[in-house]
């Protein structure tokens, strides 16, 4: 029986030599049913070209470093089996809408700024003190922000957001979908704190509700959801007389 | 044995920004090519609603202008009767009913409301907004229908 | 030459170095923190971590039986000075995590909850669903954004400790993206960047744990502690070495053989499915080898049994595990046994530190997995790690903050000189190498299988000694590697490059400690010394570096105070 091989096609940029990125083609053997496209590049680096660049760590689809583009979607590698497009080649290519700073690394520094931006962590008007115990929180209350919790920081729904390629000054999905996780933990009283960021132009008004970057979350979270309740929530709060009240 | 072929595929859209002072690191910023909208169903849904907006607005305006001229009493107004403006006026429906699905199809998304403690579904909310919108519907349209008689 | 220079430097980014920043701030909020680590915090290991974090805090539950639980897990070789300590730490940092956010699954109370686990007498293993590493390492990653006394080096591949006046003054490390050369000194440095689960061929870590931190300490001298006890988790999926949490088990899962039969009744029948993680991965390698395994395209295999439990048991305590199935194998849970078998998991030897995670070097600390200090022994319990990386995180935090505190700055003569010899090095050995033939994949490769055969459940004499001189030809063919890459530009053929010289270092100190342990004790089993011997191994090894191939072994006393060795029986 002859050999199953499949065809990949990846990104070489390299700021050094290159001006541009370009597409080199790898052909490769299909050896196991159980390959992912990860697998496919770990192949080439080890056994082809050792100079392609990529980032990845876990391989099991939480660490969220291995996003890339899969013929065109934004997908993490490490779960994107080669089975689904083989015998079609596969063309991976940086994830959209970042700067790309080698092969298929793009620069994430934006979002690190964004995520500090929305203040994610416990706020409270008074500290509550160890030695008082745990806070009581009941699974239904859990139950309000953990999906938006379960954000791997993985950026294939900036990858998916025209409105943040347009415009990069956007919050985006995934920062706004942090700040409505701790906005919503019973725990937490800090969201006065965040409104200046989330609620600004930059922040949940500049989407217009594409909705691709629920679709393409790897891990469930619904960001366009965060959105559209924030843009629920700060209206009401301006709206209502009792809207803007303390929680 | 592996084969390795490298094809300089079309320039994509974009800019190598070259480095400022000294150790600044190069990146290469893409451009959103000119056709990206074309990519994706839902790119394409959101640019056919965005650009729906202008014909809703025309059709609107429009609509505006007859109510003034209304105004004067029946002898000033008569209703546009070319057959282009029907079918004008049907497509741009069409954009507006395209709006409220979006619309009400997000309410579920959005609105949390509980009931005995349990979150309500979704799409027990959506229902029943578009039944809500239904009932509407007949309810105005058995007003206008009643005073035209 | 100009360079950086802080308080605390803390070299890696998870659960642990996070941990120790923080408590660094707190003991002394006007003191600079950095935080250098090679991937972003949040991409660290800890967050593949799922089961849970173990810490006293029922009413039902004493410090005693959780010390006593994990001494006897460990086989008597845990100092039990720092367990006892470590098991009244644990509580409290849990709640700390609480306070700082972690979505910790409640009981109807509305208190922490716990589940059972491994090797614990009793339910002490706090919790956030199957998914509580990611969720403890974005809380504590997300916390640390506050403090503006942190200074973060995210992609800096630290490439060698600072030694100065045998104190230790900082590292040299890569920036990534631009690929300069920095010297980064600090007053007190912390080594904080986990394990070394990637010399094994079949390993449930990811890419990054390579051991890093273990072998810069031991270049600078510091002796590795009980190289040879290496964890083998009883539950990882063929092919991938995916984890499948022992929360599975822990929520009532059975393991069975190809008869379908819960075969652990032969060997723990007290624990079953909760017994500790060694005996139960020698447990099915033994079945296996009797013919009782399955056989899959990938390796023989167990089935782990959940269908039992229900749906709505699964989804609301092990959703991950679901998700892992339906992605990563194709099968549902709720429906379908999971096939498992045994994977390397974790490391508890380290680099050698005490109680506050002080190492014999002046200056350097260690915590987390990368740090032996004493609590795990021959075998961690699970759940015993994410509460280690709290309680020793801080407390190493605390002991570098007191340390910088009391000590006078880094002068800037002798750091320039070190820069500019380890720019040289790295330039010489990688960067500028002409020629060579060895590719770094097939070396590393031929690595792990041979760790995977040679230092795996089972060992022998045989199989060490062999071991140990494949190493060390790979050592030799390391020396005749190629560069393709010549940018220096996110160049990680070099970094993959470094991370193997670090592991081919850390791997001998396995091998040849494993060697020199002529007993079995814990995860260490020796087919050809089947007993524990208290008489002659009740002792720590430390492996320290010299001029030959073989790391110089000495041995230390392990410290006991209320629980005298007994047998280990479950």
């Amino acid at each position: 029986m002859a050999e199953k091989r499949i065809t990949i096609r990846t990104t070489r940029f390299d700021p050094d030599k290159d001006k541009a990125p370009r597409l080199q083609s790898y052909d490769i053997p299909f050896a196991d049913e159980s390959m992912v496209v990860l697998d496919a590049l770990n192949h080439i680096k080890a056994h082809v070209d050792g100079s392609l660049s990529y980032r990845w760590s876990c391989r099991m689809g939480i660490c969220g470093s291995c996003g890339m583009m899969v013929n065109g979607i934004p997908k993490l590698t490490c779960n994107a089996f080669l089975r689904d497009y083989w015998p079609r080649s596969i063309t991976v290519e940086p994830l959209s809408n970042f700067p790309i700073v080698r092969d298929l690394v793009i620069d994430m520094e934006d979002f690190m700024h964004k995520l500090k931006s929305i203040k994610p962590w416990i706020i409270r008007k008074q500290e509550y003190p160890l030695g008082a115990g745990e806070h009581r929180q009941t699974m239904d209350q859990i139950d309000e922000f953990r999906q938006f919790s379960e954000c791997i920081n993985c950026m294939l729904c900036y990858a998916a957001c025209p409105v943040y390629g347009l415009n990069n000054e956007f919050l985006g999905p995934a920062a706004t979908a942090l700040a409505r996780r701790y906005n919503l933990d019973s725990r937490d009283q800090g969201i006065k704190e965040r409104l200046p960021v989330i609620a600004d132009a930059e922040g949940v008004w500049e989407c217009s509700f594409v909705g691709e970057c629920s679709v393409v979350c790897p891990k469930g979270v619904d960001p366009a959801k965060a959105i559209q309740q924030t843009k629920l929530d700060t209206t009401m709060r301006f709206v209502l007389p009792y809207g803007n009240r303390d929680e | 044995m592996e084969t390795v072929t490298s094809d300089v595929v079309k320039e994509p859209p974009g800019s190598a920004e070259a480095a400022s002072a000294g150790s600044a690191p190069r990146v290469y910023k893409p451009e959103m090519p000119l056709g990206w909208w074309l990519r994706q169903r839902h790119y394409f849904l959101y640019i056919v609603r965005e650009f729906t907006a202008l014909p809703l607005a025309l059709w609107l305006l429009w609509l505006l202008f007859e109510i003034q001229r209304a105004s004067t009493g029946p002898k000033g107004y008569y209703p546009p009767e070319s057959a282009a403006f029907v079918v004008f006026s049907v497509i741009v429906l069409g954009f507006a009913l395209y709006h409220s699905y979006t619309f009400l199809s997000l309410a579920g998304v959005i609105i949390n409301i509980k009931l005995l403690d349990k979150p309500i579904p979704s799409r027990v909310i959506v229902l029943s907004q578009f039944a809500a919108w239904f009932v509407a519907s007949v309810v105005i349209a058995a007003v206008l229908i009643g005073f035209a008689r | 030459m100009d360079f950086e220079s802080y308080d605390v430097l803390v070299v890696g980014g998870g659960l642990a170095g996070i941990r120790a920043a923080i408590a660094a701030v707190d003991a002394n909020p006007r003191l600079s923190i950095a935080m250098v680590s090679k991937v972003y915090p949040m991409r660290s290991h800890t967050v593949s971590a799922e089961g849970g974090a173990a810490a006293v805090l029922r009413p039902e539950d004493s410090y005693e039986t959780h010390a006593f639980d994990t001494i006897k897990g460990s086989d008597y070789l845990a100092d039990q000075d720092v367990v006892e300590a470590f098991v009244r730490e644990a509580p409290i940092e849990i709640i700390q995590m609480e306070h700082w956010g972690c979505p910790w699954s409640r009981d109807s109370d509305g208190k922490i909850s716990a589940r059972p686990f491994g090797g614990m007498t009793t339910w002490r293993t706090a919790f956030a669903a199957d998914k509580t590493g990611f969720h403890m390492l974005h809380t504590v990653f997300q916390t640390s954004l506050q403090f503006d006394q942190i200074h973060r080096h995210d992609e800096a591949f630290a490439t060698k400790l600072l030694i100065e006046d045998s104190r230790c003054v900082g590292v040299v490390a890569i920036d990534m993206r631009t690929g300069r050369f920095e010297a980064i000194t600090a007053k007190s440095v912390i080594l904080a960047t986990g394990g070394l689960g990637r010399v094994y061929a079949f390993s449930t870590n990811g890419n990054i744990c390579t051991g890093d931190g273990m072998a810069l300490a031991y270049r600078a001298g510091v002796g590795l502690k009980d190289m040879e006890m290496v964890q083998f988790h009883p539950t990882g999926l063929p092919y991938t070495g995916i984890l499948i949490t022992e929360a599975v088990r822990g929520e009532g899962g059975y393991l069975l053989n190809k008869d379908g039969e819960r075969f652990l009744k032969r060997y723990v029948p007290n624990k079953m499915e909760l017994g500790p993680r060694d005996i139960i991965s020698r447990a099915m390698t033994t079945e296996f080898e009797e013919g009782r395994g399955f056989d899959g395209p990938h390796g023989k295999y167990m089935h782990l049994d959940v269908r039992h439990l229900g749906e709505e048991v699964i989804d609301r305590k092990l959703p991950f595990m679901r998700e892992l199935g339906r992605e990563f194998v194709g099968i549902d849970i709720v429906k379908d046994p999971i096939p498992v078998r045994p994977v390397q998991h974790y490391m508890m030897g380290g680099v050698d530190a005490d109680i506050s995670g002080a190492t014999p070097i002046v200056g350097l600390y260690a915590a987390g997995e990368c740090a032996n200090v004493g609590l795990n022994g021959g075998n961690r319990l699970g759940s015993n790690s994410l509460s280690e990386c709290l309680v020793f995180g801080a407390a190493a935090g605390r002991a570098a903050a007191e340390h910088a505190s009391a000590t006078r700055a880094v002068g800037a003569n002798p750091v320039d000189a070190l820069l500019a010899d380890e720019t040289r090095r790295i330039e010489a050995s990688f960067l500028d190498k002409k020629g060579g033939d060895e590719r770094i994949g097939t070396i590393r490769e031929e690595m792990q299988h041979d760790m995977d055969a040679g230092a795996g459940v089972f060992r022998t004499r045989e199989g060490l000694e062999k071991l140990t001189r494949q190493l060390g030809s790979l050592r030799d063919r390391f020396e005749k590697i190629k560069i393709e890459d010549s940018s220096r530009t996110f160049n990680t053929e070099l970094t993959a490059a470094l991370e193997l010289d670090f592991m081919l270092e850390v791997a001998e100190t396995i091998a040849y400690s494993a060697l020199a342990r002529e007993e079995s004790r814990g995860a260490h089993a020796r087919r050809d010394f089947p007993d524990r011997d208290d008489a002659k191994w009740l002792k720590h090894t430390l492996a320290f570096r010299d001029d030959g191939p073989a790391p110089r072994l000495e041995y230390g006393d392990v410290r006991i105070t209320n629980f005298k060795p007994q047998a280990r029986t479950y």
